[in-house]
């Protein structure tokens, strides 16, 4: 226990301490860095600032929402154990195992409006390419799509395992007492998915807030600031502009929303979750 | 309890790795960090053998460490927890900040020292004092040698051109009218741009210096790019909105550049404007006759250099300073930037060099390697001033798009970037 939490505090407690501290100074990495009080807070106040907190609610809204609601639908199709439901799963399941890059690598093949496959397939029946990812109003979107097709997976594998713990005898039951297929899943299915689905916004949501890769490799945040989201406007503030404090601040901040959140959905859902036993 | 052993034994090796004294004998070895890519990293490579192979005394361990602005990152990181390597490369606007901090050794006595260069025979425009107008001070102390020394250049499809018979234009508006008359439309889709550019602060500033602005004002106290910075601007969003015969080409930094490329050599755009850095890869895979020409101009010509510059760490050990001497000198000796030149397409560095019965030879074979090095002449300064690269990064580079996009007119974007890089200039 003692070193693996001495290795815990190591790796871990001590960079979050010292983001702490450097949130307070301004620091390019190569001047010594100078106490600055709340200035880097209240650099964050900006309309810039604003709008990273908007295309981040944006993306991981609609990450959560449709990743969920389609794993729940994959989920609930799949649910039997025949061959071919368990080919289907992997298949799916298995964008989720491949790494980031590869995947933001494809899709921007994939979509690319001059070369790419669907600007071909579209073209072929008649429909104009769509600039998926040069698009200032679609490039969100497009990012949402993509994230949601990497990781629908992850909420229908959980999903799949919720789905198959629900006692057989329940659904008899209702079904006995002339519970139709629609009525079996509101009144039995879902109440006991409520401590899956508490897990799942949770963990998407977190997830999401930590949206990177995709934005790196893809978009690079742009066009304009588009798809800016929280973690890559850190990374910018630090290894574009060199602002350390300002990124630390943010970093801060970012912490407390998340915390915050959680702590909200947590209660929110705790009020209408069902546990089997 | 076995945990424990394994953690302390770890412990215990992590303390003793560093009392291992190094082995005295051998070549001293130091590191070199470099930012270039693709087919320039495998010269870069080459040659980084040939100098090991060439002498016995050092060895220079090369280390790829992504585009310029990702070169720049890790070069910063390192240097903040003194691990920098003894050589890298910088590319000129970042020189002035990065010399503030201390970071780079002083070349003078290297250079006038017993295994020293003659500065003299470095091209005009190339070296560090012609690269930067110091704004009327002194000149800093000199801290970096030219390298993989580039300026934009028009790169142009003569098939397309002669088809259509368009001269590779010279002026704003003849470049307006050649796009025009290049861009190739099948009813409300562009088949064919007649013109790409990547939106970037390169060809921005190329612009503006052509309409007769500059970055700041002679003393380098006060921003003073709005007005023609809009006009260059503007040139840009008419193409791309108002004519329809230019693509902005999607992407940030160097993805944009990538995609602008592709285009050309697929024939979906005629006319570009990219670094000469990339002539040997345009030449080797474009399928039609490529032409080069300089970039048009309004009131005049002109365009910045780009590319990068060998710099020295100063908290470097001297033996590794020493052999990170030997490397930059020997790379930028006649012979090797001669020979580096004609494998890259950016341009030689040394008077020697381009005078050499061998490179005169090669341009008159290759007349498209020599656009950049007489466009030289029309090359403009950078400002000296540790505001200059964050001027680039921030307040110029990722505005320009909002433009082009129509999000905000180009009036509105450079009167923005104008205070704000009054309010940087102002804490220097």
């Amino acid at each position: 226990m003692a070193p693996s939490l001495a290795l815990f505090a190591l790796v871990y407690l001590y960079p979050v301490a010292y983001s702490a501290w450097v949130s307070f100074t301004e620091w390019d990495l190569v001047q010594p860095a100078r106490y600055v009080g709340l200035a880097n807070y209240r650099a964050l106040c900006s309309s810039e600032f604003f709008e990273v907190l908007r295309n981040t609610a944006a993306y991981s809204v609609g990450v959560v929402l449709l990743s969920q609601g389609l794993g729940l639908v994959l989920a609930a199709l799949l649910n039997d154990r025949s061959r071919v439901a368990a080919l289907f799963q992997a298949s799916i399941f298995s964008s989720y195992v491949v790494s980031w890059v590869a995947v933001s690598l494809l899709w921007i093949w994939l979509l690319d409006p001059q070369y790419g496959l669907i600007a071909a397939v579209l073209s072929s029946v008649g429909l104009r390419a769509v600039d998926w990812l040069g698009d200032h109003r679609l490039a969100l979107l497009s990012l949402v799509l993509v994230t949601v097709w990497k990781s629908v997976g992850y909420p229908m594998v959980i999903y799949l395992a919720a789905l198959q713990a629900i006692p057989g005898d329940l659904h008899e039951a209702a079904a006995l007492g002339g519970a139709g297929g629609w009525q079996r899943f509101r009144h039995v299915t879902w109440p006991l998915l409520t401590p899956t689905t508490l897990f799942l916004s949770i963990t998407l949501t977190i997830a999401s807030f930590q949206g990177f890769d995709v934005v790196k490799i893809m978009t690079q945040g742009g066009p304009v600031a588009s798809t800016m989201i929280y973690v890559y406007y850190i990374y910018e503030q630090a290894f574009q502009y060199f602002k350390l404090g300002k990124a630390s601040a943010a970093v801060v901040v970012l912490f407390t929303l998340i915390l915050a959140l959680t702590a909200l959905q947590w209660w929110l859902l705790r009020r209408r979750v069902h546990y089997a036993q | 309890m076995r945990r424990t052993w394994v953690a302390l034994l770890c412990g215990a090796v992590l303390l003793l790795v560093p009392a291992v004294p190094a082995a005295p004998q051998g070549p001293v070895v130091a590191q070199f960090w470099y930012a270039f890519g693709g087919k320039n990293r495998e010269v870069t490579e080459a040659y980084i053998k040939q100098f090991n192979d060439s002498q016995s005394k050092y060895r220079i361990e090369g280390a790829f460490q992504g585009d310029y602005f990702q070169a720049l990152a890790k070069i910063r990181a390192a240097a903040a927890t003194k691990t920098a390597p003894a050589v890298f490369h910088v590319i000129g606007e970042a020189i002035p900040q990065l010399a503030a901090a201390g970071l780079f050794e002083p070349l003078e006595s290297y250079v006038k020292g017993p295994n020293g260069t003659r500065l003299d025979d470095f091209l005009p425009g190339q070296t560090q004092h012609t690269y930067f107008d110091y704004l009327g001070k002194p000149a800093a102390s000199l801290v970096a040698l030219p390298f993989f020394r580039s300026t934009p250049i028009l790169f142009y499809n003569a098939d397309l051109l002669a088809q259509k018979g368009v001269k590779p234009p010279t002026t704003w508006d003849e470049m307006r009218e050649a796009s025009a008359q290049l861009t190739v439309r099948e009813g409300s889709d562009v088949k064919v741009y007649g013109f790409e550019v990547p939106i970037d602060w390169w060809f921005w500033l190329a612009m503006l210096h052509q309409a007769g602005g500059t970055l700041v004002t002679p003393d380098g106290k006060r921003a003073a790019f709005r007005d023609k910075g809009t006009e260059a601007l503007q040139f840009w969003v008419d193409l791309v909105n108002r004519d329809k015969t230019m693509k902005r080409p999607p992407g940030k930094d160097y993805n944009a550049w990538e995609v602008t490329n592709t285009d050309f050599l697929n024939q979906r755009a005629a006319m570009i404007y990219t670094s000469t850095a990339f002539l040997n890869h345009m030449t080797q895979n474009a399928k039609f006759k490529l032409g080069t020409a300089f970039l048009p101009g309004k009131v005049k010509q002109a365009v910045p250099t780009g590319g990068t510059f060998f710099v020295i760490a100063r908290d470097a050990p001297t033996p590794q300073k020493e052999a990170g001497w030997a490397f930059v000198k020997w790379m930028t000796d006649p012979a090797q930037t001669a020979s580096l030149s004609q494998a890259t397409g950016y341009m030689p560095i040394r008077l020697s060099a381009i005078n050499s019965p061998e490179m005169l030879d090669f341009f008159k074979a290759n007349p498209n390697y020599k656009t950049a090095i007489d466009q030289l002449r029309t090359a403009h300064k950078f400002p000296y001033t540790p505001a200059l690269i964050e001027i680039q990064r921030e307040v110029i580079q990722p505005h320009l798009e909002a433009a082009v996009l129509g999000l905000k007119t180009a009036g509105e974007v450079m009167e923005a970037a104008e205070a704000k890089a009054n309010e940087i200039l102002a804490r220097y």
